[in-house]
């Protein structure tokens, strides 16, 4: 088992640090547009028993 | 009892007199009222048409950047030939869709196919991930037991690869052990088509029992849970990428056609408008003159 795994991360995080660090190194007139692709603005909302799940503690 | 049956029939009637003399006694001013806001309807479709028809040609360019990922992922699948085992019923969808709407049927689409899967039998053993606000809204009524996670935030701007590695994160740690699925995605065709499709989903399990898994080299559990990760990742990618791009150029069509309907209506109320203003005229001129010869 590699050292990333060990530490809990899955092989998305591990690419991704990899990738932010590779962006990182970039020269600067290259590392503007790089570090756009970087961006995520995605909220998710774990789900059960049909209601999202902070609304269910919530109500408790 | 004669009593009561003549206000039953001439309620009506009185209805049907004012209905009547609504309708002819429009007033210039209700109509330019409502001339005014069909040309504002109309101006403002045409912006969001010039608008997704900006954001369409960035969407298809980066399509075409994003199609090896998914299809290098399914090569793998099929190559190997990996089946969904029969054991374990256990199912995973994941519904691609946006939070925008106005934009034909590109929403309603995807979740058809998730609810007549989910009408079937054996749907107490699928589960459903909601990508965008509107296949949320649309499987929330009717199959909100089945759904485990909503993401949101999808279609405002174009989606980046960060995005897909967050909701196959959000798939990996759920907890639930699905042993193959679904990604319910719109595949694009061309600026006036697209077609639901899908693309598969398996266990880490299933993979390892496939029949032709030999023909690739030196792969052990460890490669394979990884290849697994990534891949999910970048048939996420793929599938937001195929939704956005059918997404835009859906919605390029819906508002030429409503810019195309506000047109016409334009053109009616304008015509109503002219003539009533002429009717006006004439009507007053009568009555000037029939006015002036009485006096004589």
């Amino acid at each position: 088992m590699t050292a990333w795994r060990q530490a809990g991360l899955n092989y998305i995080n591990y690419s991704n640090i990899a990738a932010k660090v590779l962006r990182r190194a970039l020269k600067p007139e290259l590392r503007t547009e790089a570090l756009k692709r970087d961006e995520s603005h995605v909220r998710i909302t774990p789900w059960a028993n049909g209601r999202p799940a902070h609304l269910q503690q919530a109500d408790k | 009892m004669l009593g009561r049956v003549v206000p039953g029939v001439t309620t009506p009637v009185v209805a049907v007199i004012n209905f009547q003399q609504n309708r002819n006694m429009a007033t210039l001013k209700a109509i330019s009222i409502r001339l005014k806001s069909v040309k504002n309807i109309q101006k403002i479709t045409q912006s969001m048409k010039m608008v997704s028809a900006a954001k369409y040609t960035r969407a298809e360019r980066d399509l075409k950047a994003a199609r090896p990922y998914g299809e290098g992922a399914v090569q793998f699948y099929e190559r190997a030939e990996v089946t969904p085992p029969e054991d374990d019923p256990k199912q995973l969808y994941v519904a691609m869709t946006s939070d925008r709407g106005l934009c034909g049927a590109v929403h309603t689409g995807v979740s058809k196919v998730i609810r007549t899967r989910l009408a079937e039998p054996g749907a107490e053993n699928i589960k459903v991930i909601c990508v965008g606000d509107k296949s949320r809204g649309i499987l929330q009524r009717l199959y909100s037991k089945h759904i485990i996670s909503v993401c949101q935030e999808i279609g405002r701007l174009p989606p980046t690869f960060q995005d897909a590695c967050k909701i196959a994160g959000a798939i990996l740690t759920s907890g639930y052990e699905f042993a193959s699925g679904k990604i319910v995605y719109n595949k694009f065709k061309s600026v006036v088509s697209y077609q639901q499709s899908d693309l598969p989903l398996f266990s880490q399990k299933a993979v390892e029992n496939a029949p032709k898994l030999t023909i690739y080299d030196s792969l052990d559990a460890d490669v394979i849970q990884s290849y697994m990760e990534f891949s999910l990742a970048s048939m996420l990618f793929y599938a937001l990428k195929e939704g956005a791009c059918s997404e835009q150029s859906s919605r390029m069509t819906a508002m030429d056609n409503a810019s195309k309907n506000a047109g016409e209506m334009i053109d009616k109320l304008t015509l109503t408008f002219n003539r009533t203003r002429q009717a006006v005229i004439t009507r007053e001129l009568i009555e000037i003159i029939s006015g002036a010869a009485a006096l004589d």
